[in-house]
């Protein structure tokens, strides 16, 4: 069995948002309201209580390797985010509730009938990722389909994409095919490509991602942070701090007290 | 866009949550079909550019050093409201206080009685507020008792929550038991208060840890300066409040006046600290404030309030330390106190939500190092890999 | 094609992971841009002039594959003596009838030959000459005597070829197209390297090539160069139709078109179809496969007619209405706009929106009698009433309007049994999933009942002009709880079976032209082989060949490629181990391989027809084009084509610059309507509309709407309308990313967002620089997200051939900022004074011969053959 995951490969995404409408469309997920941002062809603009899959699209003004665009220096990047349901969570391991569990599959699961709406998790994802929605009160985000796994089926999102950008599969079995993906690409002339989050080695901050990338750009370009750490994995430090300033109030309080005795006459 | 007609009638039921399926029809089944909407409306942690306002997003160029996605914030912006950073100083008080509280027992030597009974009720109306605060400020507050279905040590919030749930136990009984001269009951106030004296120190300051324990560029990279703040900063305000209150001996006019001086210097060298943490953390070089971690502490409603957090707090701590003749001077030491209190945890707040805005505060500081690459345990390799 | 056809773009990025060069020829650059390996963005409305550019390339180079050019396409046919081409007449061809407005074409035909049937295109629509004949049969005058093999012979096809696209070069390319010359030297190569007999290439498109006034010259143009390449009927090869919706190519099959009956039979004309001998003369052809036609439409009238259809009663072919003239869409729409029409039913369409000049598509639905529309939600033709431009603005008022409106709520596609036949001619069975809710009824439910109770209604009646109804077989077997026909036996009646038996028939070479089988569309016969619904066939890729042919069913016959004799040389072997597809099989005797041969089953390669020979003797064993007269691919079209037998680089009918190439500025056959509510711009250089609009679709919504902007998943995904312009055009006209701005033609203004994208760049042609604004053209009024109707910006003028719209070229203006007051569009005339100078057509050419340009001209041709360029004027 063994975990499951994703691997996104944009350098085949269309752009066709037909994971974002899957998605919706299977977890019967509200609207977000209709906006139009200028934003390239995103009017979504990002993932949220109710977007749990969200196309990026980049119009950056620089060539993409192998292709002449006609318009000189310019390419479209497109990119289907979600959930990166990380082997160490941010969202996870803030909940107070326990509300937020790794499933058997190793993915990441909010609990809607324990999650009391703290919004913790909200602040601890760094990927922006997790959100609370309003007038719901709870936290939602991918589920990687927890209900379709169960019945052995593939997540709605990657069986709708036509081009295959977004396979589902065994982590392990994912990670040689996308390793097998980037060799082809760089022996094609993208040397570009990479894999973004495939592995502890390449992301320790989240000791690799269930949900991986093959990026040929920045992160930060994709709205991915370059360098993402789970908070907890940096709390030492904060609390050792707690702890040398609680004893500081300590002694302080200590001091005072004796202090406001010694002076205190008859 | 809008016509002369209304819609029509037969959109009326699918324009209530824009899920499209009609009960009568379809089986609500999905996960995101538990979702209780009230109004179709975006979320509000990342605002988007809303139609017809006529607001202008950049087109479309990406590139250049330090480039991001049309400016869109990386993280979502903290859903908590105001209650939140109430809480940090009601609850950052009441731990104040309640630590007070249990020195003055131990060491009041018995002539620091009123002191004492003042910070037990000061710890357990706080502690009590603070939990009103909190429960008030949660999306489903019916399951506020979720909190304690867990021990998750990883999570802060969860230890604040036994932390506060324990002091707030121990400071009710041993306010309600205040008054007791001797006698069992005696030793059992004193016994609580001394528990919510030892739980009232990490409550002072774990709110802090809460904050670092994010993604949020500003908070976590003052994680080693910020417990210092918030604890210094709620010995300050649990002094200022005694400021306030009449009633006290020269003795206890004495270590009060000690308790919030001392808390209000450390407050301020804590300020500058974390200052110098925030701005370092990006690498930029930039000055401070246009330093993008640093940025939310010198502009906007964030910048000015925390200038006037430093402003109050030099105030309110020359009125402390000078001879405090008249009860006037009192008085206004303890306002100023407690105002800088406030305006240090809302400046903190808001500084917070600023930075989660701002991508360029996450990208920056990650590229200088500043994300995983700061832990120990990161291979040298990975650092030169990710920071390409 | 990614944009518009996700799910098939799959198969193009699996090309390319296979190493497939994907190269897209766009205004803008799009999705498919995204992942292509070379992008050229062209001029809307240009690409004749480039397709043009590479036929010169591929002959100045040599780079056609001979062999296939020589022997399988009429490239060494020798035309008439009179015949004159572009080169000789500014752009126009020989034999430009000023009267009529439109070409004779014996001077096009072959030399020998009276006539020469084409297997498509018109016949009889306006009776053209040639167009009505039967036909030469093959072996007494297209010859060998009129071929020259070596290419030679000044008056051969492949020479007037040469000289027709001489002046194409890469040069001008740049100049009209705007592509610049590396680039277009780049697909040239790339195109030519991977043709042959190794390697393949394949072109795929869609409206952005149909609708023009030239639009079928564009398809032509792209056929000549596969014909050259030797691309045609050979895999990864060809031609590839992307059609608009799921079923449309089903549509035309069986059809709901004016001009055709099922199968692409044409329609018979009043004048030219008094019987059934004369229909059949006027459409078969003496020689190759045509010449079966007759059994096909007596197979029809026995479907349509039953028992009742005997030899002696003409089949009851005096039953099917005739033609009178164009009864295509805007000719119609403009004739309820004068109220000539008193009724109409739009079934699962939305002309206010999908169509052109809303305007004027609101004006006619205002002149009727009754309006009957079907759909899912309301769509604009149903509130043409009370919503739109006009009434907003207040110069209709709903209660002038005496339109008696019917509603019929559509049942959706999961709702109902049926096929969808989809861009590669294959038929795929949906079944029923659910039962439709409320009054939802499909379309077979309701034209089934109706004609059910038509049938009742008219039974007892003595009127002769009801007797067609009377006589119609209406007897399909009904089920479930609202009556529903069964669709599957519309499908074996559309297969065809025998009459006596009533057992189906295997394919249309069982069909008979006396009587004995019936048919209800020959192209579709086979489809219900041995009593199988075969497009209900869902075996998977694993378990069949690679050319999968027991997924569906194609027709004809479940052949996945057509023509498909041209895979193999003229031995019948392969050309290409790597290519190979059919080929003959000289120990059965008989043509085999991966899919169903395209030819006579047993005729070997050396079969030659002997003098005298008719019908499918004709037929020799290196003809793969069966369905032309002469069994060749052409190269020139002889007939079939009413502008011209070869394309021509015309300009739109509004264009920002004149025709470099010719002083024939338009297609001079092309459709207009000179109406105070469709006014045009000026020919070029417009002042008043100085840039090119072109109109597009969005993988998120389809076409007019009607099915996406309810939707709330789909209208949260792109909510507005938006135009796409460059930053520079942004810069010059002060347009804000991401602001509003009106965009207005003659016809209509609007209002929309800004998107300011480099995907969309300014061309440079010489020294002129042309901006050009793209629109997408999913908005109308009602729905859950609304917009203004882009449509409503292009005027009424389209291709002579299909009487397809001009909406992917014409000219326009911008300004930012919203409309100040209400949107307006011409409801009764311009809305600006117009501007005329420029001349559309030589003197005595164009729609309008008898005034030949908006202003008047001193001096015109007497004889057609002489018609010499006008004086220069400008």
């Amino acid at each position: 069995m063994g975990d499951k995951g994703f691997f996104t490969d944009t350098t085949v995404c269309i752009g066709c948002k037909a994971c974002e409408v899957a998605c919706k469309e299977w977890n019967q997920l509200p609207d977000d309201g209709f906006h139009f941002t200028g934003m390239s062809y995103d009017n979504t603009g990002h993932l949220g209580a109710s977007t749990w899959r969200h196309v990026a699209f980049v119009e950056r003004p620089a060539p993409l390797q192998q292709q002449d665009s006609g318009l000189g220096n310019f390419s479209w990047l497109l990119h289907s985010d979600v959930c990166k349901h990380c082997e160490r969570a941010g969202c996870l391991e803030a909940c107070p509730t326990g509300a937020i569990v790794r499933t058997e599959f190793g993915s990441v699961y909010v609990q809607p009938d324990v999650c009391n709406g703290c919004g913790y998790c909200v602040s601890a994802c760094p990927f922006g990722v997790i959100d609370r929605r309003a007038d719901d009160g709870r936290a939602w985000k991918c589920t990687l389909c927890y209900d379709r796994l169960k019945d052995d089926q593939t997540p709605a999102c990657a069986k709708a994409c036509p081009t295959s950008s977004i396979q589902f599969g065994d982590l392990a079995e994912l990670r040689e095919r996308a390793q097998e993906r980037v060799e082809k690409l760089h022996e094609g002339g993208v040397t570009d490509a990479y894999l973004y989050g495939e592995s502890a080695a390449s992301q320790p901050g989240t000791a690799g991602l269930h949900a991986f990338f093959l990026l040929v750009d920045k992160p930060e370009v994709y709205n991915l942070p370059p360098d993402p750490v789970v908070p907890t994995a940096k709390s030492k430090e904060a609390w050792r701090s707690m702890g040398l300033a609680g004893l500081g109030l300590a002694a302080l309080a200590v001091g005072a007290a004796l202090f406001g005795r010694a002076g205190g006459g008859a | 866009m809008s016509f002369l007609f209304p819609a029509d009638s037969s959109d009326r039921a699918q324009t209530r949550d824009g899920r499209n399926v009609d009960e009568k029809l379809g089986a609500l089944q999905g996960e995101g079909a538990h979702q209780d909407i009230r109004r179709a409306r975006i979320d509000s942690a990342f605002p988007l550019p809303e139609a017809g306002r006529g607001e202008k997003t950049a087109p479309t160029l990406q590139g250049g050093a330090t480039p991001d996605y049309y400016g869109q914030p990386l993280l979502k912006e903290t859903v908590w409201t105001w209650m939140i950073p109430a809480y940090f100083f009601v609850g950052g008080l009441a731990g104040a206080s309640s630590a007070f509280g249990g020195a003055v027992q131990l060491f009041g030597g018995g002539k620091l009685k009123r002191l004492e009974r003042q910070l037990r009720w000061v710890g357990a109306a706080g502690d009590m507020a603070s939990a009103a605060l909190l429960i008030a400020d949660l999306g489903r507050p019916a399951r506020f008792l979720n909190m304690l279905r867990v021990f998750r040590p990883t999570s802060p919030m969860n230890v604040g929550t036994w932390i506060l749930s324990g002091s707030g136990a121990c400071n009710t009984v041993s306010a309600l038991l205040a008054s007791q001269e001797r006698g069992p009951l005696k030793r059992i106030g004193d016994a609580a208060s001394l528990g919510a004296g030892v739980l009232g120190v990490p409550l002072a300051g774990y709110t802090a840890v809460l904050l670092s324990n994010t993604a949020v560029p500003v908070w976590q990279h003052a994680r080693r300066s910020l417990p210092l703040l918030f604890t210094a900063s709620s010995v300050s305000c649990a002094g200022a409040l005694m400021q306030l209150l009449p009633g006290h001996s020269p003795a206890e006019r004495r270590a009060v006046r000690l308790f919030a001086a001392a808390g209000m210097l450390a407050e301020l060298a804590a300020g500058v600290l974390l200052e110098r943490e925030a701005h370092l953390a990006s690498g930029s070089g930039l000055p401070a404030a246009t330093d993008p971690v640093a940025k939310p502490l010198h502009h906007g409603a964030s910048g000015a309030l925390w200038k006037a957090a430093k402003v109050l707090t030099v105030g309110a701590l020359a009125l402390t330390v000078m001879p405090q003749r008249r009860r006037t001077t009192r008085f206004t030491a303890g306002a100023l106190g407690l105002a800088a209190g406030l305006c240090t945890r809302f400046a903190i707040f808001h500084a917070g939500k600023k930075s989660a805005r701002d991508p360029q505060a996450s990208f920056q500081a990650q590229r200088a190092g500043m994300g995983a690459a700061e832990l120990a345990e990161a291979p040298r390799s990975f650092r030169l890999l990710v920071l390409r | 094609m990614a944009e518009c056809h996700p799910v098939g773009f799959r198969w193009v990025m699996e090309a390319k992971r296979r190493g497939a060069t994907i190269i897209h020829v766009d205004p803008r650059f799009t999705r498919t841009s995204a992942v292509a390996d070379l992008h050229v963005p062209i001029r809307a409305g240009t690409d004749i002039a480039f397709l043009g550019g590479i036929i010169r390339y591929i002959i100045e180079n040599e780079r056609y594959f001979k062999e296939y050019v020589v022997n399988y396409t009429n490239a060494p046919a020798v035309i008439k003596e009179g015949f004159k081409d572009a080169e000789d007449l500014s752009g126009m061809f020989s034999g430009w009838d000023m009267q009529e407005g439109y070409y004779k074409i014996q001077s096009w035909q072959y030399e020998g030959v009276e006539d020469v049937i084409a297997a498509a295109g018109h016949k009889e629509v306006f009776a053209q000459p040639g167009a009505g004949g039967p036909g030469e049969p093959r072996s007494e005058h297209i010859t060998f005597e009129h071929h020259d093999f070596s290419l030679q012979n000044p008056r051969c096809v492949f020479q007037i070829l040469k000289r027709h696209y001489a002046r194409y070069t890469p040069e001008m390319v740049e100049q009209i197209c705007g592509i610049p010359k590396e680039q277009f030297l780049k697909v040239a190569e790339a195109l030519c390297k991977n043709s042959g007999r190794e390697r393949t290439s394949a072109f795929c498109y869609a409206v952005g090539w149909t609708q023009h006034t030239v639009g079928v010259q564009y398809i032509r143009t792209a056929a000549i160069i596969q014909l050259l390449l030797g691309n045609i009927g050979r895999p990864g090869g060809g031609i590839m139709a992307l059609r608009g919706h799921a079923s449309i190519q089903g549509s035309t099959d069986i059809p709901t078109l004016f001009n055709l009956l099922p199968g692409y039979l044409p329609m018979p004309h009043a004048k030219h179809a008094k019987n059934l001998a004369d229909y059949t003369k006027s459409n078969e052809s003496g020689s190759a496969w045509w010449s079966e036609f007759p059994k096909y439409i007596v197979s029809l009238l026995k479907a349509y007619f039953g028992d009742a259809a005997r030899k002696e009663n003409d089949y009851l072919f005096d039953h099917l209405p005739r033609l009178t003239g164009n009864h295509s869409h805007m000719t119609t729409v403009a004739n309820m706009a004068d109220g000539k029409l008193q009724g109409y039913f739009v079934m699962g369409e939305n002309p206010v929106v999908g169509s052109v000049n809303g305007a004027l598509q609101r004006k006619g639905l205002r002149n009727l009698k009754w309006l009957v529309v079907r759909d899912f939600a309301l769509t604009e033709t149903a509130e043409f009433w009370r919503k739109g431009p006009e009434i907003e603005s207040g110069a209709v008022k709903p209660e002038d309007i005496q339109t008696e409106i019917f509603f019929f709520p559509a049942a959706s596609h999961t709702e109902k049994d049926g096929s969808y036949t989809n861009t590669q001619r294959m038929l795929q069975w949906h079944h029923k999933a659910v039962e439709p809710q409320g009054d939802c009824r499909s379309e077979l439910h309701f034209m089934f009942h109706l004609g059910k109770r038509l049938k009742a209604l008219y039974a007892d009646s003595k009127d002769p002009k009801d007797t067609p109804i009377q006589a119609l077989t209406w007897d399909y077997p009904t089920q479930g709880p609202h009556a529903d026909p069964d669709a599957e036996a519309v499908l074996f009646e559309i297969n065809g079976f025998s009459m006596g038996s009533r057992e189906p028939v295997s394919g249309y070479k069982e069909l008979k032209d006396d009587g004995s089988t019936a048919c209800g569309c020959w192209i579709y016969s086979g489809c219900y082989k041995d009593g199988q619904n075969q497009p209900a066939r869902r075996e998977p890729a694993m378990a069949q060949s690679w050319v999968a042919p027991e997924w569906g069913w194609a027709w004809p016959d479940n052949r996945r490629l057509l023509y498909n004799r041209a895979s193999a040389d003229l031995e019948g072997k392969p050309w290409s181990e790597r290519k190979k597809y059919v080929w003959w099989d000289a120990q059965k005797q008989k043509w085999t391989g991966f899919d169903e041969p395209d030819f006579i089953a047993d005729r070997p390669p050396s079969y030659r027809p002997e003098k005298g020979a008719e019908g499918l003797a004709t037929i020799s064993g290196i003809d793969p084009f069966i369905m032309q007269a002469d069994g060749k691919g052409w190269l020139f079209a002889p007939s079939g084509v009413l502008d011209g037998p070869l394309p021509t680089h015309y300009e739109p009918q509004e264009s920002p610059v004149p025709n470099l190439l010719y002083k024939q500025q338009c297609n001079p056959v092309r459709h207009e309507w000179r109406r105070k509510d469709n006014p045009y711009h000026r020919a070029w250089d417009d002042p008043r509309f100085p840039y090119v609009i072109t109109t597009f679709r969005l993988t998120e919504h389809h076409t007019g709407g009607g099915m996406t902007r309810w939707l709330s998943w789909l209208s949260e995904l792109q909510p507005e309308l938006f135009c796409e312009v460059s930053p520079e055009l942004a810069a010059q006209v002060g347009l804000q990313p991401g602001g509003w701005c009106t965009v207005t033609t003659a016809r209509a203004e609007i209002e929309c967002r800004v998107l300011v994208t480099e995907r969309i760049k300014p061309l440079r042609m010489g020294r002129r620089t042309v901006h050009q604004i793209g629109l997408p053209y999913h908005w109308g009024y009602v729905g859950r997200v609304t917009g203004d109707i882009v449509n409503d910006l292009i005027g009424f003028v389209s291709d002579p051939n299909v009487n397809i719209q001009e909406s992917k070229a014409l000219t326009g203006n911008i300004v930012p900022g919203r409309l100040s007051r209400n949107r307006r569009a011409a409801v009764d005339g311009p809305l600006v004074p117009l501007m005329n100078g420029h001349h559309r057509d030589l003197p005595g050419s164009g729609p309008h011969p008898e005034e030949p340009a908006q202003e008047k001209i001193e001096s015109m041709a007497k004889e057609p053959e002489k018609l010499l360029p006008a004086p220069e004027e400008e």
